[in-house]
């Protein structure tokens, strides 16, 4: 809301207060400063001078040295290159020490080698209009030495946000009742005529009631529409708002001045009573915008026995019975519209107006009235004409306050004990409110948000300021939750990723149905397990993820395109989905996923660049999960190759696979990107290190080699299957170092491979004789042969 | 004999001098001090000495070997130092070192941890709720009325369930009050939703911080006392705080926080970091309400709450002028954070 610092200052006085002391008052009320807005000469050291002489600059061309006489009762000598001046004009002289608009302060300085002891203005650097070219001529009858500000209107515009639950702020009177609240000064009686109320039998009819328990209307003959006076329209100029005509005007005016929105219609537009009905379903409704709009049931017009609709009510007007420049005669209405009928079809209609902005906060009832004297008053003033004895009002005014209770035992206890009833009582009072018996208040009219106890202590609390609470360390023990134990888990996986090498992403949790497709969830989705939301802001927000994979496929398509060579990206987050084709809803659950992707290792003096490849994944997943036992089963899955299930030990932890060639070059992504998805709460679980420490081997342990030679299709897993299955109690290793395959024929059948394990055998009580590992040794390779028909070189 | 001494000596000298490697010094020590090494041989000769000269050739013998050793042995230090030396040739330790892949947490990971740290030294427990709420959470039980703006599908994402995506994370204030008892001390991290479209200062998927404490006695005094302590320690203990009254639905006074901060080149301002205030007594009636019971009497229990946004919290820590920087995921801008 815009408010004028000289209109405030006809409700109040404020001229002995600072801009910044305003702002202060307002922020600690707890009214919002969104903007200041200097208008006019803010400084008084720019005064009047008259140019007495001018010579040419002896070291420049285009300046003049001047001699003024700003009534110092001596001649001040300025430098200054303007032309549009003679000399016996009087202009506008910042003396030193004047702070112009941009934030620099005039001094005295030498131009070109002349002394020049201020500065002669234009218009635009005083903070005026932009003028002609040149300094700002002033009138001959100018006093000299004086201010110039005082010649030409200044203001200062505040941009003002009030809280929903103020809507008595919504005006000038409003506010200046509060800050005289805060001031503790009196506030400048608004004299409003009475206005006489008379039945409206026959003349309006109200059908809807419950939208509009108050309605009157006021009958004004013999107007004449025409332009506002000049202080009407300096009044709504200063806060943003075009004149249109006196009518119209007055009607801004004393919503901005009260905050009680009016309507006037053109009475030659009205056929009949007029009716305030609710909307007929599917009516349509032309709006002074303009604009066609479609009511419901719930909407409410004013309308007139014809059943033409006047107006949207408490929102806006319609185009046709507005006041134009042939209106002599016109209808001034001045209702109490329900909060809850105007919020709901200022929200369909998508209309916001200064007056449905009210009423759906909620004016206050008691002002209706006064507002439409003060129009009628004003509307009188300014267009003439002759008002009638009586105003026709149906319904009643709704009383919306009751008295409260203030409990000072409650109060004291909120409040730490920081302030005394006593005082809290007169911020009560200052306030407006009354002091009724047994802790009662009354609370005035405006003021409808005050209805309990701990409304007032907020009233309480807020004038008295948090500044004179005093601060309390101290606070209940309370255990650990799960939560905590799940959020320490995640944070040892976030760092081990880090010091892996791994840069952690956080990428929008609503995805694209064009990146479904790179959605890697930990069990294939159903149709009715994606679970959409119901009015996307645009198609790249549609679906809530079901798996992480996709925003780290698009962070490394961003990346690819910045040229990044190694992608390594990992993300931590919620997942969401259905189950069993939609019968299980909204499932959340927590995943972590990996992508890797580029370079493994760059290029540089001491070692050659290698693109990552399926084992670098892998071992990331190994090295994160540590002694967990990580295995790979080829399952596949859709939009994916060498897709697998992953194990750690024999618990399923997610789904890896590399992105689809055909996928991957549509997206400009290295051709081997691979991606996991790994179920957090089971990671959770292996993370926890060491339950008890294994002592260490007292006996050496011996190594025997073996080269394999197999089917080049037999899968390592086989092995690893054949050797777990053997089971030799003193085998306490056995890993895969080499695998040579000769696609040429040459060395090696093209589709056999040789495969070189090295196995470690130990004896947990002796160390063993050569030929005891041997013998075990043997074994082993008998049992390879027969399990998978290997030979040995 | 003795001559014969004092030739092997000589010569043996000369070979150690002349020896260019520790091999050869081995060979030369093999040659005179071998088993079969000259001196070893010569030695084997004694007892063909008169006994008279015994003595004397004795002695000889023992001060050539000692010479020898001697020799021998400095030699080798010399022949290793001069191998040292030529090892480290061509070792230029201004060469750049071999590089090592390095990743970064997330920067609100990191201000979300630093902040969690901070609270969690202060006695809040953490606790979560689920992001695909219902009304009743996110809105009916926070004491916000039915036609309240933010229910709006326009800023609002709702589903055809009728459910929707929370729009903060208060509703976990509510999901803990519905199963725990006072005391409740909780901080609920998590991402909330809002119909915004996104541009440089909004996000529609956003991450806030919320906070509770919930017991007997806790007042205005608790809220400033904890909320200066906490914003003191995240931003600096001389950090300035202010609180400015505002408005929330299920808050009873509310209030805006503010500290001043000086951006580099800027002077220093006032920047709104978090919201708070007292939880509304219609929040405790309704979790009641809920749970049929009358654990959160709010005759006999009070208590505050806040919530801040964890993305402006790191614009503000690290000049981050624009949010998207967030969710893109650019290394260039993640490796700064390593």
């Amino acid at each position: 809301m815009n408010v004028s610092l000289n209109w405030l200052g006809t409700h109040l006085d404020v001229a002995g207060k600072s801009i910044k002391e305003i702002d202060d008052l307002l922020t600690f009320a707890g009214v919002e400063v969104e903007g200041i807005e200097t208008k006019g000469i803010a400084s008084e050291k720019i005064v009047v001078a008259q140019i007495m002489e001018a010579v040419q600059h002896p070291n420049a061309d285009k300046l003049k040295v001047t001699q003024v006489d700003a009534g110092e009762g001596s001649l001040r000598q300025i430098v200054c290159g303007a032309k549009n001046y003679k000399v016996g004009d009087k202009v506008p002289c910042a003396l030193p020490g004047a702070a112009l608009p941009g934030g620099f302060t005039i001094g005295e300085a030498k131009m070109r080698g002349v002394e020049s002891k201020g500065m002669l203005c234009a218009a635009s650097e005083i903070g005026l209009p932009e003028g002609e070219d040149g300094l700002l001529i002033l009138p001959e009858d100018a006093v000299i030495g004086r201010p110039v500000k005082e010649m030409f209107d200044s203001d200062v515009l505040l941009e003002l946000e009030v809280t929903p639950n103020r809507p008595d702020l919504l005006s000038h009177r409003g506010m200046a009742r509060e800050l005289a609240a805060l001031l503790k000064t009196p506030l400048i009686p608004l004299e409003t005529p009475e206005e006489k109320l008379a039945s409206a039998e026959g003349k309006i009819r109200v059908e809807a009631t419950d939208t509009c328990p108050f309605y009157s209307a006021i009958r004004i003959r013999g107007v004449e529409v025409k332009d506002s006076p000049a202080w009407l329209k300096q009044r709504l100029e200063s806060i943003g708002l075009k004149p249109i005509n006196n009518i119209v005007d007055v009607t801004n005016f004393v919503l901005h001045e009260l905050g009680q929105p009016l309507h006037a219609f053109d009475a030659a537009k009205v056929s009949g009573a007029i009716v305030v009905r609710p909307a007929k379903d599917g009516e349509i409704f032309h709006a002074l915008d303009d604009e066609k709009y479609e009511l419901s049931g719930e909407d409410l017009l004013i309308s007139d026995e014809s059943g033409a609709a006047l107006a949207l009510g408490g929102v806006m007007g319609g185009l046709e019975s507005g006041v134009s420049a042939s209106t002599t005669e016109i209808l001034l209405e001045a209702a109490y519209f329900t909060p809850q009928g105007i919020r709901r079809t200022s929200r369909k209609t998508a209309l916001m107006s200064d007056s449905s902005y009210r009423f759906e906060r909620g004016v206050d009832p008691a002002g209706v009235l006064k507002a439409s004297a003060l129009a009628v008053k004003l509307i009188l003033e300014t267009a003439g004409g002759e008002a009638d004895a009586a105003v026709l009002a149906v319904g009643e005014i709704p009383v919306l306050t009751q008295p409260v209770v203030l409990d000072a035992k409650k109060l004291d206890q909120l409040m730490g004990g920081s302030i005394a009833l006593a005082e809290a009582e007169e911020i009560l009072t200052r306030l407006g409110l009354t002091k009724l018996a047994d802790g009662q208040w009354s609370v005035p009219s405006f003021r409808a948000d005050l209805q309990r106890h701990i409304d007032l202590v907020e009233e309480i609390a807020r004038v008295h300021g948090l500044d004179n609470v005093p601060s309390r360390f101290a606070g209940a023990f309370v255990p650990a939750s799960a939560v905590d134990a799940a959020y320490d888990a995640d944070m040892v996986l976030r760092r081990r990723l880090a010091a892996l090498g791994v840069f952690e992403c956080q990428t929008i949790k609503l995805i694209s149905d064009a990146q479904m497709q790179d959605a890697l969830p930990l069990r294939p989705l159903q149709d009715g397990d994606v679970i959409r939301v119901k009015l996307p802001l645009s198609e790249d927000h549609v679906v809530m993820r079901p798996s992480i994979i996709p925003g780290l496929v698009a962070s490394a398509v961003r990346n690819v395109r910045q040229q990044a060579k190694a992608l390594r990206f990992f993300e931590m987050g919620r997942v969401f989905r259905n189950a069993g084709g939609g019968k299980a809803k909204d499932q959340e659950s927590e995943n972590l996923a990996l992508l890797v992707s580029g370079n493994a290792q760059s290029a540089a003096w001491s070692q050659k660049e290698r693109a990552a490849d399926l084992y670098d994944l892998k071992g990331l997943i190994s090295a994160l999960l540590r002694n967990q036992a990580i295995q790979f089963f080829p399952r596949d899955r859709d939009g994916f190759v060498l897709s697998c299930d992953i194990k750690a030990g024999d618990q399923n932890i997610g789904v890896f696979g590399r992105i689809a060639p055909t996928r991957a070059r549509e997206l400009d992504l290295p051709a081997e990107t691979h991606v996991a998805e790994l179920d957090l709460a089971k990671l959770r679980k292996m993370i926890s290190g060491v339950q008890h420490v294994e002592d260490l081997p007292q006996f050496p342990a011996s190594t025997r080699d073996a080269a394999m030679e197999l089917a080049a299709t037999t899968a390592n897993a086989e092995i690893e299957k054949v050797i777990a299955k053997h089971a030799e109690p003193l085998l306490i290793s056995a890993e895969c170092f080499d695998v040579f395959t000769d696609p040429s024929g040459e060395k090696l059948a093209a589709d056999r491979k040789s495969v070189a394990y090295r196995f470690t055998y130990r004896d947990s009580g002796r160390t063993l004789k050569s030929d005891e590992v041997d013998a075990a040794h043997q074994k082993m390779l008998a049992a390879l042969t027969k399990g998978l028909g290997v030979s040995f070189r | 004999m003795k001559e014969q001494i004092a030739a092997i000596q000589t010569e043996a000298l000369a070979r150690i001098s002349a020896a260019e490697d520790e091999r050869m010094l081995e060979d030369a020590r093999v040659a005179v001090l071998g088993k079969k090494g000259s001196l070893t041989l010569a030695a084997a000769g004694i007892k063909d000495v008169p006994k008279e000269e015994k003595a004397a050739v004795g002695q000889l013998l023992n001060a050539a070997r000692t010479e020898i050793t001697a020799a021998l042995e400095s030699k080798q230090l010399a022949l290793r130092e001069i191998a040292d030396r030529a090892a480290l040739a061509g070792i230029d330790p201004t060469l750049p070192g071999r590089p090592i892949l390095t990743g970064a947490l997330h920067p609100l990971t990191q201000i979300r941890d630093e902040a969690i740290r901070i609270l969690r030294r202060m006695g809040f427990a953490l606790a979560d709720g689920p992001e695909i709420e219902d009304e009743f959470h996110c809105f009916d039980a926070l004491n916000t009325p039915a036609d309240h703006p933010a229910r709006n599908e326009k800023d609002t994402f709702y589903f055809d369930s009728g459910k929707l995506l929370r729009t903060h994370t208060s509703s976990v204030q509510i999901r803990t009050m519905e199963s725990a008892t006072p005391p409740v001390r909780i901080i609920a991290p998590g991402s909330a939703y809002r119909r915004d479209e996104i541009d440089a200062t909004h996000l529609s998927v956003f991450n806030q911080l919320e906070g509770l404490y919930v017991a007997e006695d806790v007042s205005l005094p608790d809220l400033k006392g904890t909320l200066e302590y906490f914003l003191r320690e995240l931003f600096g203990t001389s950090t300035e705080v202010r609180f400015r009254p505002h408005f929330f639905p299920f808050t009873e006074p509310s209030f805006e926080i503010d500290v001043k901060l000086q951006v580099k080149g800027q002077a220093p301002r006032w920047i709104e970091v978090a919201g708070c205030g007292m939880v509304d007594p219609a929040v405790f009636d309704s979790i009641n309400k809920g749970r049929k019971d009358d654990a959160f009497n709010p005759d006999k229990v009070t208590g505050f709450a806040f919530g801040m946004g964890l993305d402006r919290l790191a614009m503000i820590r690290w000049g981050i002028k624009d949010i998207r920087l967030l969710i893109e995921n650019d290394v260039r801008f993640l490796k700064q954070f390593a």
